[in-house]
């Protein structure tokens, strides 16, 4: 196994599993529609909310493909190839991350300009959207993996994983929804950006670290 | 300086019997000096000129609130020192930590409900310090959750190390985002370089409380270790001597 290998080996699984995907987007498809439907279906509400209806049900839809994201692995034996493999655990679960990040991203933003055309999402703003999308959706998978990891040898990991990961999300969720209203209040929202990325870097920093010490601990 | 101490916490045993004579003094003085410390808050303390008799419930809700910070510190702490050095009394210590911490977070959220909705006119605001230890309290419970799930004692032991400093580590960052958002709760009672803005014979009161509960915290949670270390040990030889000689 060397690093090109894995990583074109799980870019072949993704694609050969494409219906984990697609459940995803539909989740994610799905919630979104229940705003309209629960709370209100004005335009000028609809205007106001939409980075935050968008944002709350892509937080949910990450955090279902992020849950079981090792499970397979972990059922397979793959997870204890990737300890003993000789290749740095870190690396191995970045790239893999990577991986998962562009499969779920590059779709979500695909049918991100349906959505916000359904929220009336004022059109300045959805270049906006899209960046912090770009910027924070890192830091989510990164955080996500570490509670995957933790869970990976539970049956039932999925409520868990959710108690244990959406408040670290918050954050994500504040900066993202701020920068979104900055725009559509025609202030600068670099700042916003910027925190973004910030914490998407911590996370690259601290996860596939940490995660590697879960992993560990569940394979053996 | 010398490190052995440091060195000897590893052992379950040694720190078994070197904190046993512990427990009950750091508890009794916690509870004596709470005890005194809340009489002297609630009746003697005088009356605040804007509040009037409503603002009492500080001298539960300041401590209080307080704790629930420090202990997630000493869990971030813990859990660090459990990574690197791997010492057996560190996920000890975070497993009876936790359930304190989170009932401590819980107390402060409810005692600042009871005192905002005279105050503020509110139960509950979406504020920045309130949410904080809202999700404060939700990090608590992932801690709590997670132990329990999992069967298997070495991964546990490694999964709440880790989600210990991952949470202390985002704990910063939560805590401004959240201050992004509106802020309508004063800013903190005591801090280590000013002194308190209000009479002493206000704060003197909440200043006993406030050590006194960290006294009483400290002896339950060292009675909640020695129990863990006993149901971890029962196989070994001391525990069954200390059993059989000195009983429970």
């Amino acid at each position: 196994m060397t690093y090109t290998s894995f990583l074109v080996s799980e870019f072949l699984l993704i694609w050969r599993r494409k219906q984990d995907v697609i459940n995803v987007l539909l989740f994610f498809i799905i919630a979104v529609t229940l705003f309209p439907i629960g709370v209100s279906s004005s335009p000028e509400f609809l205007a106001s909310a939409a980075g935050g209806i968008i944002w709350c049900a892509a937080v949910l839809a990450i955090l279902m493909a992020v849950e079981g994201m090792f499970k397979e692995d972990f059922r397979d034996g793959s997870l204890e190839q990737w300890v003993v493999s000789g290749l740095s655990l870190p690396a191995l679960i970045l790239l893999k991350v990577v991986a998962q990040w562009l499969a779920f991203l590059l779709p979500l933003l695909g049918i991100m300009p349906l959505l916000s055309e359904m929220l009336f999402l004022p059109e300045s703003s959805f270049w906006v959207l899209i960046m912090t999308f770009l910027l924070g959706t890192p830091s989510l998978f990164l955080i996500g993996v570490i509670g995957a990891a933790l869970t990976v040898s539970l049956r039932q990991g999925a409520m868990l994983v959710m108690l244990l990961i959406l408040p670290f999300y918050l954050p994500v969720i504040i900066f993202s929804t701020l920068a979104i209203q900055a725009a559509e209040a025609n202030l600068p929202y670099s700042g916003q950006l910027a925190l973004l990325s910030a914490m998407s870097l911590l996370s690259l920093v601290i996860s596939p670290f940490m995660t590697a010490i879960a992993i560990k601990a569940s394979a053996s | 300086m010398n490190w052995t101490w440091f060195h000897k916490l590893g052992s379950p045993k040694w720190f078994f019997h070197r904190s046993k004579a512990w427990a009950l003094p750091l508890f009794a003085v916690g509870c004596v000096g709470l005890i005194v410390g809340l009489i002297w808050g609630l009746v003697f303390a005088p009356a605040d000129y804007q509040q009037g008799n409503s603002f009492r419930i500080i001298y539960m809700h300041v401590p209080v609130a307080m704790l629930a910070q420090s202990c997630y510190f000493a869990l971030g702490v813990a859990g660090f020192v459990f990574l690197v050095w791997r010492m057996k009394i560190a996920p000890i210590f975070i497993k009876a930590m936790a359930p304190i911490g989170a009932v401590m977070a819980l107390i402060a959220l409810v005692s600042g409900a009871i005192w905002g909705k005279p105050t503020w006119g509110t139960w509950w605001v979406w504020d920045a310090r309130l949410t904080s230890v809202l999700v404060l309290f939700f990090l608590y419970m992932g801690i709590i959750v997670l132990q329990k799930a999992l069967d298997d004692q070495v991964l546990a032991n490694k999964a709440v190390a880790v989600i210990s400093v991952v949470g202390l580590i985002n704990l910063p960052i939560i805590k401004y985002s959240v201050v992004l958002l509106e802020t309508l709760h004063q800013g903190p009672t005591f801090t280590l370089t000013k002194k308190p803005e209000m009479p002493s014979e206000m704060w003197l009161p909440l200043l006993v409380c406030a050590i006194c509960m960290y006294f009483l915290m400290a002896g339950l949670v060292l009675w909640r270790m020695q129990s863990e270390i006993l149901k971890r040990e029962y196989r070994s030889s001391w525990v069954r001597e200390e059993v059989m000689k000195r009983g429970l």
